[in-house]
């Protein structure tokens, strides 16, 4: 087992060729018990794509990400990484293997100074043995051009990642997984307690971090904000997959109308033509965003 | 802040299993031919004060000597003092040995337990007050007797400045000690508060005082562990000033026999708790009143170079 | 501290002043200059060289725990048995030799071996557990109290080591432990020394190694941390220990400056070493703070304790300067962390 990661570890550096598949999920599920909490689930991961995971809440979306990041393992199903199956028994072992979350709440730490936030777990350090310290100017350098990289121009890299605005701390997790040399980069909601300005500078990011070569995996319950960046789509619905779409095989309605259960919805536009007149501004954009 | 308060509640929760503690109950056996008497002795000095260790050493040794129980417990809140002594009463002992340093806190459970036909022995403190709660006798010496005999010493000795250590604030006992020291020795004794917990705090207490006022000529300790941390303040300061102490301890004998100290007043803590458990067990074999209705003193000794030699050996076992 | 590379112009703004008075030991420091002149100014010792001798021998110890505190609080977590720590070490020492004749440097390590073990039982507890420290540590306190009381009575027969002077090699600790050099006239105690290279190390391990990152993010955040990839168990057992190890410290610094130490050393100083770590900058809540805050806590407590002395005060007047100084820590801190917390 031990061996094998290593193995993997090393095949980090190396990137994917666009297009080539680093995670494959296959049929996979959870339970807790005797709760099933995610069944059925496949889709896959592929170097410079996007892949969407979209779901209303309590769908199952915490669950699959969990199991993408190696807190949970799964019960059920196969999970293939670089195309062997794999069993990730800690967000450790998921970093190993090139795998970065970037939960919602961020994982930073607020009254910590961005820098250290930035290379919090995997400092620079010289010198050698009791003498080992960390490398503050390096680090501050670092993060500075990874930081202005990604867009984002910081005063001071000393003040406390609490004082940065939820879009800015945002991209600075996202820089740090990518500048940790993530192949994927998992984003739960992203854009879930963000202003429409602040989304679309996270979207960008995520865009770029496409661009960089990185799988991506985008989840979100808004199909508005999945439908630009995304490649693929995997929607769940109550803990079961309701499909893995390409983007060549789905447009942003029928994304919409899927994702708010189709059917129900249509009825629920129908009934809102009736009491408010077909008119209204309500029932117009609902049709046109069922239809 | 949600912490601070949580610090609060375990502590008052800290404070009622103290409270709770220490009235273990396994008397009451069978009535035999010989019965098995068994007394409690309820004190109010702190655990791990060497003063109130003795008196404990010394009520468990006549216990051991008379062949009878002894049960030793103790709490510096004459509330729960009192919770203690009742707890006794209720488990039917056949005698109770008090310390009363605040009498009026203990006055309806020690009448109670009088009431009760319960005997009681008063030791240590609360002479005035024994008669009227109806106890046989009280063993001991008031803080005031020891403090007053060490002040007539000191004043002998021409000793005019002193300072008077005080190692555990709002310590009634401590006070009456250091007021006594001052009626009889005259001139100037002034009362200095350290932190007994720090011994190192204790020292640079005391370096302070000594360097800034440099007419000190007696610094008086109240108990033996104090009195090794004055003799070294007095080392550190340069200070001429002589120490002198209440209580004992083997390295107070040496450094007694060594000079830096010049006397100790031992008020025999130890006679304390033996006498105490003595005077309950004739009266439950003989129903002997011991005293005649007067207060028997247990001290003071003065342990100065001339018979440090011959108490060494019993400081060293702790019982004196 | 800006880089070659990069020049802002918008940093140039912010001077050195403003970014001395973000660091969390600002205000002790402010406080501590504030009371040696004070006293300096009011009384004719207390700026002397024996007169500084005395204030640092009664900071030192309190400020190698207040240290040792700080990163534990740091780190998020109390602990309440770090007081009786230092009595339990020395009762150890001070029994094995005088009573069982072991030698002076084996007791020593027994101690110290001792005082890792309940450190590391309360680290363990506490994060096997999940409850709060106070709690765990709690229990250690009133544990290790009944030990240093019932234990030691049960062994030699008495409550406070005797003796110890006699005691083979004690010199050759001494000299470690509780030896004075003479400097400028003022006796400096070998505590003191230990206390600045305490405090040193603690400095340097908290804002220039990987471990002091650990440290800061188990106490600001330890969920993100543990996702992040620090290894929060160790980082807090560590810390635990930490704690234990330098209440075994000022256990050898007690026993051998004042040759003996008794049951109930350090029972209640659990406190002050909470309150000189506060007073330093550390949050109550954790993930920030600072070594040297903490050292400078101690140092105005020493500095106070012995400038009421030096003034002629009644020192009961101690315990309510403490508890100002608190007050106005806390409020201090709370608004600062605010200012660090909430976005621009």
């Amino acid at each position: 087992m031990s061996d094998k990661k290593t193995e993997q570890a090393t095949n980090v550096a190396a990137p994917a060729a666009a297009g080539t598949a680093v995670i494959e999920v296959k049929d996979i599920g959870k339970r807790y018990g005797n709760i099933i909490a995610l069944s059925d689930v496949s889709t896959s991961v592929r170097a410079g794509e996007v892949t969407c995971v979209l779901g209303d809440n309590g769908a199952g979306k915490s669950t699959f990400i969990k199991i993408l990041a190696g807190a949970h393992e799964h019960s059920d199903g196969d999970l293939l990484i670089d195309g062997q199956a794999t069993t990730l028994s800690s967000p450790r072992a998921a970093l190993e293997l090139g795998i970065a979350t970037v939960y919602q709440d961020l994982a930073v730490v607020p009254l910590m100074p961005v820098w250290r936030n930035f290379f919090l777990g995997s400092e620079i350090t010289k010198g050698f043995g009791p003498f080992k310290k960390l490398d503050v100017d390096e680090m501050k350098r670092i993060t500075k051009d990874e930081l202005a990289a990604m867009g984002i121009d910081l005063r001071d890299v000393e003040q406390p990642i609490g004082t940065l605005s939820g879009g800015e701390r945002q991209c600075v997790a996202i820089a740090r997984a990518v500048y940790f040399g993530a192949r994927v980069l998992i984003l739960d909601e992203p854009t879930a307690a963000l202003g429409v300005k602040q989304s679309g500078v996270v979207l960008k990011y995520i865009a770029k971090a496409r661009d960089r070569g990185l799988g991506v995996v985008f989840i979100t319950h808004n199909p508005h904000h999945a439908y630009p960046v995304g490649d693929r789509f995997m929607l769940l619905r109550r803990g079961k997959s309701m499909g893995d779409f390409p983007k060549a095989e789905m447009t942003l309605e029928e994304l919409t109308s899927m994702m708010a259960g189709g059917a129900e919805l249509e009825s629920l536009a129908h009934e809102l033509e009736k009491t408010m007149g077909a008119d209204s501004e309500i029932a117009q954009t609902m049709k046109a965003d069922v239809t | 802040m949600k912490k601070i308060k949580i610090v609060g509640a375990i502590l008052a929760a800290g404070t009622l299993l103290a409270a709770c503690s220490g009235t273990g109950s396994d008397s009451g056996t069978a009535d035999t031919a010989k019965k098995d008497y068994t007394y409690a002795v309820i004190t109010h000095g702190a655990p791990g004060d060497a003063f109130w260790d003795r008196v404990k050493s010394g009520a468990e040794q006549a216990g051991k000597d008379y062949g009878v129980k002894v049960e030793y417990s103790s709490d510096a809140d004459p509330a729960k003092q009192s919770q203690l002594i009742d707890g006794a009463v209720a488990d039917k002992v056949d005698g109770i040995v008090v310390s009363m340093a605040n009498p009026d806190g203990l006055e309806a459970s020690v009448k109670k337990a009088v009431a009760a036909g319960v005997p009681v022995i008063t030791i240590n403190s609360g002479v005035d007050k024994f008669k009227d709660f109806g106890a046989i006798t009280h063993i001991g010496q008031t803080e005031t007797i020891a403090g007053q005999a060490v002040g007539e010493k000191l004043k002998a000795d021409g000793s005019k400045n002193a300072i008077c250590v005080i190692q555990e604030a709002g310590n009634v006992g401590l006070e009456e000690r250091c007021k006594a020291v001052a009626e009889t020795m005259g001139g100037k004794v002034e009362n200095l508060q350290v932190d007994g917990t720090d011994d190192n705090a204790v020292s640079a207490t005391i370096t302070s005082k000594l360097q800034s006022e440099t007419g000190i000529d007696t610094v008086v300790t109240l108990g033996g562990q104090y009195a090794i941390d004055a003799v070294s303040a007095v080392k550190d300061s340069g200070s001429k000033a002589k120490v002198a102490t209440f209580d004992l301890s083997e390295d107070v004998i040496k450094d007694i026999q060594a000079g830096t100290i010049l006397f100790a007043v031992d008020q025999q803590p130890y006679v304390q708790g033996f006498m105490g458990v003595t005077g309950l067990y004739l009266k439950s074999i003989n129903g002997n009143d011991i005293g005649g209705g007067q207060p028997i003193n247990s001290g003071p000794a003065f342990i100065t170079k001339e018979n440090a030699d011959a108490v060494l050996k019993f400081a060293a076992n702790g019982t004196r | 501290m800006t880089t070659a590379t990069v020049t802002d112009e918008r940093i140039a703004r912010t001077s050195t002043v403003t970014k001395l008075l973000k660091r969390p030991e600002i205000g002790a420091l402010v406080a501590a200059i504030v009371i040696f002149v004070f006293f300096a100014a009011t009384t004719s010792v207390f700026a002397t060289a024996p007169g500084a001798s005395t204030w640092l021998r009664g900071a030192s110890t309190i400020g190698i725990m207040a240290v040792a505190v700080a990163l534990l609080m740091i780190g998020g977590e109390f602990d309440l048995s770090a007081g009786a720590m230092t009595g339990f070490t020395g009762l150890i020492v001070g029994v094995l030799t005088t009573e069982y004749g072991l030698n002076i440097w084996a007791a020593i390590l027994v101690s110290l071996a001792l005082a890792l073990l309940v450190g590391f039982i309360n680290g363990v507890l506490v994060m096997k557990t999940g409850l709060p420290s106070f709690i765990v540590t709690l229990g250690t306190f009133f544990v290790l109290q009944g030990i240093d009381l019932a234990g030691t009575k049960a062994l030699i027969g008495q409550v406070a080591i005797q003796g110890m002077s006699n005691v083979p090699y004690y010199d050759s600790a001494k000299k470690v432990f509780g030896s004075a050099a003479d400097i400028g006239g003022g006796l400096v105690y070998a505590s003191v020394f230990w206390w600045l290279a305490v405090t040193a190390i603690a400095t340097w391990v908290l804002l220039r190694t990987r471990t002091g990152n650990w440290i800061f993010s188990v106490g600001g955040q330890q969920t993100a941390a543990r996702q992040i990839g620090v290894p929060v168990f160790k980082t807090k057992v560590g810390l635990f220990m930490t704690t234990a190890g330098a209440g075994w410290l000022v256990g050898m610094l007690l026993l051998f400056t004042t040759s003996t130490v008794q049951s109930n050393t350090g029972v209640g100083q659990e406190f002050i070493y909470i309150i000189c770590a506060v007073v330093g900058g550390c949050l109550m809540t954790g993930g920030y703070g600072s070594a040297i805050g903490a050292a400078l806590g101690a140092l105005i407590y020493g500095m106070v304790n012995q400038g009421i002395v030096y003034s002629g005060w009644d020192n009961n007047w101690l315990k309510a300067f403490l508890g100002v100084m608190l007050l106005g820590a806390v409020l201090l801190n709370e608004w600062v962390r605010k200012r660090a917390e909430t976005a621009r």
